[in-house]
């Protein structure tokens, strides 16, 4: 099964990525191949990026990672879809490569004539997603040094926030 | 005497074999690292401060060398953090040094995370997962004080949740004792481990098998984890200051040879 495209949520936005080159199943193991996903300028051949979407806010980050951490798609993130990938049809079947199998789920119902891999279901997504998180702040080029981690730190914070804060367990048990 | 390990005048820091690791020769030599947040302590542990006059170039270990008069330390205690003791303990490696990125999975309240803060320094990140919330709020807390550590309250078993919020790491650090541990590191290595990072896990045997030998379910812990594509390195009991507890540290090795 060959991968055309490949989402990548980051902290600071959505990715759509074109897969330019891509491993062969039966080579992806070999360590050859393996390291050519570590080295940028190889792996930087390998996938283009089609399109950026960046987050207009934290709040809208905030609420796309809640988002993808229950395996919704966001209508921000269908819309991005929807504008860059080609239309899918029997003729010429679009794959598409996602991290989880919820989301894949989610896009897959909002696109029906897109295939959509996993990193469970294939190994050159896990891969290539794995390539694409270690090379993020270099492929997507109109970031500056330190702002994925910007984003992490303030998302990290407001994510966990969040979570402890509407937690139903937020008080202690007390044995009566 | 009073005071302890107060008194700076009579203290002598020298850099531990690890960069970001110091080691202060008092009365008793205690494990230390720089405080990333001078003034504070983080749950009560005690503070050396140190005049930089009567320090040389070799003391900073690695780490740059700060412009301050005053430096101060954070006293580590191996009866508290299971990587202390495995520190003390005679670790080869720890994979765990300045400017590294750490993802650290079971940070409880903080106290082990703040100094590994220490250690990874303003340059270096803290991943660090707690799935529990009342421990997750004083992780939050310790958080706001120190930038370079990212509290994540979530679940370590399913870091798909939590996967926009982590980038690729050098480390992977787990104190989480769970009985399927080995599985819970495997799944977070796949996602966000480089290539040849570190793989650093405290084992309580009592957590994943209480009836077996701890011998035995050390050696089965390594297997799970040899399965996995994490290549053993090392293995250390944590006597004395735990008991049935062991360190494994290993290398991630993705490609099948």
């Amino acid at each position: 099964m060959s991968i055309d495209y490949l989402l990548h949520e980051s902290p600071v936005g959505y990715a759509i990525f074109e897969v330019v080159h891509q491993p062969d199943t039966v080579g992806n193991r070999l360590k050859e191949v393996q390291d050519s996903v570590q080295d940028l300028s190889k792996f930087g051949k390998m996938v283009k990026l089609i399109s950026f979407a960046p987050f207009q806010g934290a709040a809208q980050a905030l609420e796309n990672t809640n988002d993808i951490s229950e395996g919704i798609a966001s209508e921000y993130l269908l819309s991005l879809l929807e504008v860059n990938l080609p239309k899918s049809g029997k003729k010429n079947k679009i794959t598409l490569g996602v991290a989880e199998r919820n989301i894949a789920g989610a896009i897959k119902a909002a696109f029906p004539g897109l295939e959509c891999e996993t990193s469970d279901t294939s190994e050159i997504v896990a891969d290539m997603l794995r390539g694409i998180r270690q090379h993020a702040s270099k492929l997507l080029k109109q970031l500056q040094e330190g702002d994925v981690e910007r984003a992490q730190l303030g998302l990290g914070h407001a994510y966990s926030r969040a979570k402890v804060k509407f937690s139903v367990q937020k008080n202690d048990n007390h044995i009566i | 005497g009073r005071g302890g390990a107060k008194g700076g005048a009579r203290t002598i820091i020298e850099p531990h074999r690890f960069p970001g690791i110091f080691i202060a020769r008092g009365k008793e030599d205690m494990l230390v690292t720089k405080n990333l947040t001078p003034g504070e302590s983080v749950y009560g542990e005690k503070r050396i401060s140190v005049e930089s006059s009567s320090m040389d170039k070799s003391v900073t270990n690695g780490d740059a060398a700060a412009p301050a008069t005053k430096i101060e330390y954070r006293v580590w205690n191996p009866f508290r953090s299971k990587l202390a003791a495995g520190i003390l303990g005679g670790l080869d490696e720890i994979f765990i040094k300045p400017s590294a990125k750490v993802l650290y999975l079971g940070a409880a309240s903080g106290t082990s995370v703040s100094h590994v803060a220490d250690v990874v320094g303003p340059t270096g990140t803290v991943f660090a997962v707690e799935f529990s919330h009342r421990s997750g709020r004083d992780l939050i807390n310790m958080a706001t004080h120190r930038t370079n550590v990212i509290p994540i309250i979530e679940d370590a078993r399913q870091p798909l949740r939590y996967r926009m919020l982590v980038g690729m790491v050098d480390v992977i650090f787990a104190d989480v004792a769970q009985p399927d541990q080995a599985r819970i590191v495997a799944m977070n290595a796949h996602m966000f481990l480089k290539v040849g990072g570190g793989v650093v896990i405290s084992i309580k045997a009592n957590c994943i098998d209480s009836t077996a030998a701890p011998e035995q379910v050390f050696a089965q812990e390594v297997q799970k984890l040899k399965a996995e594509k994490i290549k053993p390195f090392e293995q250390i009991t944590l006597e004395p200051f735990e008991r049935d507890h062991c360190i494994v540290t290993g290398r991630y090795v993705r490609a099948s040879t």
